[in-house]
């Protein structure tokens, strides 16, 4: 027995040994040539989303950079691919540009994954193009439910796999955890509820009215925003007329920032509360002080960019993009890209050739440390962390104009269920 | 807010808006009645208009909204800026029509029209490219002056823009009816051919018409900046849909006409969002501009085309 298990043992270690000295060839006689596969980024990089689309593929591309720095993903070296999915005629991301890209990143069959899209309106556009070709993206900010939701699987899934996987939870959550915590901390008997007609918008504008209602809070009215629109007088003059106690806005900055500016003319006193689509540099520099004061907002995911852990992260991001901004998205973004990696070294850790079928199929079994904690998908490619971290807007003049930690400081957890 | 409070509130809002629409408007009606061209690229002068205020805003020292003017100097930072944005958009638009559609005059059909309608993106694109394109924070001397009427609010930026306009609207009014150019802008588009006959220099009529439509629409654009506290490249798509269904609800080619359909639209925009929803504004304008042209097919207040013989 202990012979045989000297010999098995011995014979292992030359194998290891013979594989690794195999590698070691291949490694060499390809060094000049690395293996790669693509991977494509889709964000909207023009118009009013632009600025966080911006330190939203900072943070992807910074991943693939440090990936690729550290000899690849199991030997791969992942060649990213940006396409902007923001339109001059949208003044913000288009869904019909999202779809365009989906396209082009199925067209080349070196692209084994994407990391996108920013947006739920980009999302509902690209999912059944990647569907139809078994692509996966992971979207590092995009909170729309319906998306993953086997309800619609049939639109937005028609191949019937999971290919939308995500770093950020739904507004399944971030709609109805805010209403729960308006409820508690701040006692909100009666709101108005506004969305800026995009998928995103309606969709959590709704989730929050349904619980807002469910847990008795007074919904005194709901109205719909053209984003195109400059007046929101109109609208908000309706709002004072009926005092609500306070203001939520499902929407994104297009016409977050114009409503932001006229509610602080026509109902300064009022509390007023935005999703993830409040939350980030193009509503801090396009409203500015003192006009976005006292606005909450919500992230789809833990609040890490403080965290003694991401502290290094933050010292790497900042070598790396010298005076560019980063928030607790950027890090989800990153994460979507280490998890991306991740899937592709299993892949290539088999001996496989990685592909969309089977980085799909690895992406599905992830199971990753990142900045935020543990990613995993459920079936539907969902995380499986569902926290909605809850921000409000206070200027900090002693700290740079841009520092997202400091201007729009994190004040705690938005609960999944009332508390009081 | 009492029920009267709500209703003169949102009249301030409509007439402001109104105010804004009338001044786009004319630039629309007026080349129009004159050449019987649908000028697409008058949406994003009234854009660079605005634009080109806040660059001469921020050079004379403004940044966003912290420092404000009272009195003699706010009004003479606001007159400085006013006419440097109304030459500088003047001329704009006179080089449009110098360099893109002088050498299509006489060209049948649409592509006169559709020139301008490249003209627009080139501007567009060109702010874009150059500005980038997040909304700006505009750079504002306005005090925030308000007065409360009952629960009702009017600003000093509302009085602003009333005036303004109405005094730039008038101007036009006189101009067009009384001094010498302006008779032979009647002359050309009662009857370019007869005009030209009789002396008219057509070629001049035109491009003076270009450049004061134009002018206008800088002056709305600055107003704009000054009355939102932003501005972006993408401004001028809806208020320029807007002006132009304002221009032809009041019969296109008619300068009263134009005054009055855009302040019809502000007040509809803001009276249809108070009682209905707001999400049903555009359907709301578009049915009204509709009904008009299936029951006056020359706007409420008629057209003044070129008359065809």
């Amino acid at each position: 027995m202990s012979q045989n298990r000297f010999v098995r043992g011995g014979l292992k270690t030359a194998a290891v040994l013979g594989v690794a000295a195999l590698a070691g060839v291949v490694g060499f006689g390809t060094a000049h040539a690395q293996k790669t596969v693509k991977v494509g980024i889709s964000l909207p990089l023009t118009g009013a989303d632009a600025e966080d689309a911006v330190h939203i593929r900072n943070g992807a591309t910074m991943a693939f950079d440090e990936v690729n720095a550290a000899g690849g993903a199991g030997g791969y070296k992942i060649e990213y691919w940006v396409l902007d999915s923001g339109t001059a005629s949208a003044g913000q991301y288009d869904p019909a540009q999202a779809a365009t890209n989906a396209k082009k990143f199925v067209g080349d069959s070196a692209v084994v994954g994407a990391i996108g899209p920013v947006m739920s309106g980009e999302g509902k556009a690209m999912t059944p193009i990647l569907s139809e070709a078994n692509l996966a993206t992971i979207t590092p900010s995009s909170t729309n439910p319906d998306i993953t939701d086997p309800k619609f699987a049939g639109q937005f899934k028609p191949k019937g796999k999971a290919i939308y996987f995500r770093t950020v939870t739904t507004d399944a959550f971030q709609g109805p955890n805010m209403a729960n915590w308006m409820h508690d901390k701040l006692k909100i008997k009666t709101v108005f509820v506004l969305d800026d007609s995009g998928a995103y918008g309606v969709g959590i504008a709704d989730s929050f009215q349904k619980q807002a209602e469910k847990i008795g809070i007074k919904i005194l009215g709901r109205d719909q925003l053209n984003p195109k629109e400059a007046d929101y007088t109109t609208v908000l003059t309706k709002i004072k007329a009926l005092k609500p106690e306070a203001l939520y806005y499902g929407g994104v900055g297009q016409a977050g920032v114009k409503l932001a500016k006229q509610a602080y003319d026509v109902i300064p006193g009022m509390i007023k509360a935005g999703g993830d689509g409040m939350q980030g540099t193009s509503i801090l520099k396009g409203v500015g002080f003192p006009a976005i004061e006292g606005w909450y907002c919500t992230n789809a995911s833990p609040h890490v960019t403080e965290d003694p852990g991401t502290a290094d992260w933050v010292k790497r991001y900042k070598a790396k993009f010298a005076g560019a901004v980063y928030d607790d998205y950027t890090i989800t973004s990153y994460d979507a890209a280490l998890a991306m990696a991740d899937a592709i070294k299993r892949v290539a850790a088999t001996g496989a050739t990685p592909n969309r079928d089977n980085v799909r199929d690895a992406l599905q079994q992830t199971k990753l440390k990142t900045l935020q904690g543990e990613v995993s998908f459920d079936a539907n490619g969902d995380i499986l962390q569902k926290v909605v971290s809850v921000y409000q807007y206070h200027e900090n003049k002693a700290k740079p104009a841009d520092d997202m930690d400091a201007q729009v400081p994190y004040i705690g957890v938005a609960p999944e269920v009332p508390q009081t | 807010m009492e029920f009267l409070d709500v209703l003169l509130q949102q009249i301030i809002n409509g007439v402001s808006l109104g105010a804004m629409y009338a001044l786009l408007a004319l630039g629309f009606t007026m080349v129009y009645g004159i050449i019987e061209l649908i000028n697409f690229a008058h949406f994003n002068v009234f854009m660079v208009g605005s634009f080109v205020a806040l660059w001469v805003f921020e050079a004379m020292g403004f940044s966003g909204q912290s420092q404000v003017l009272y009195g003699l100097p706010l009004i003479g930072v606001l007159l400085v800026g006013l006419v440097v944005v109304m030459l500088a958009t003047g001329f704009l638009g006179a080089a449009i029509e110098r360099v893109a559609l002088r050498p299509l005059r006489g060209f049948p059909g649409t592509a006169p029209m559709i020139t301008t309608i490249g003209v627009s993106y080139i501007l567009f694109n060109i702010i874009l490219l150059t500005m980038g394109a997040s909304t700006l924070n505009y750079a504002n001397p306005m005090p925030n002056i308000r007065w409360e009427i009952g629960d009702a609010t009017l600003r000093l930026r509302e009085v602003l823009l009333w005036v303004v306009s109405f005094a730039l609207m008038l101007g036009l009014h006189y101009f067009v009816r009384y001094t010498k150019m302006g008779k032979a802008m009647q002359a050309t588009a009662q009857d370019q051919e007869a005009a030209r006959m009789m002396g008219v220099d057509v070629d001049r009529v035109v491009i003076t018409a270009f450049f004061l439509g134009s002018a206008l629409a800088g002056a709305a654009g600055m107003i704009f900046g000054l009355y939102y506290n932003y501005t972006s490249f993408i401004i001028g798509y809806t208020a320029g849909l807007r002006a132009f269904t304002a221009a032809v609800l009041g019969g296109i080619g008619n300068i009263p006409g134009a005054m009055l359909g855009g302040i019809l639209i502000g007040l509809i925009e803001s009276l249809g969002g108070q009682y209905l929803e707001v999400r049903w504004t555009d359907v709301i304008i578009f049915s009204i501009l509709v009904l008009v042209l299936v029951f006056r097919p020359a706007g409420l207040f008629g057209r003044m085309a070129p008359s065809k013989s």
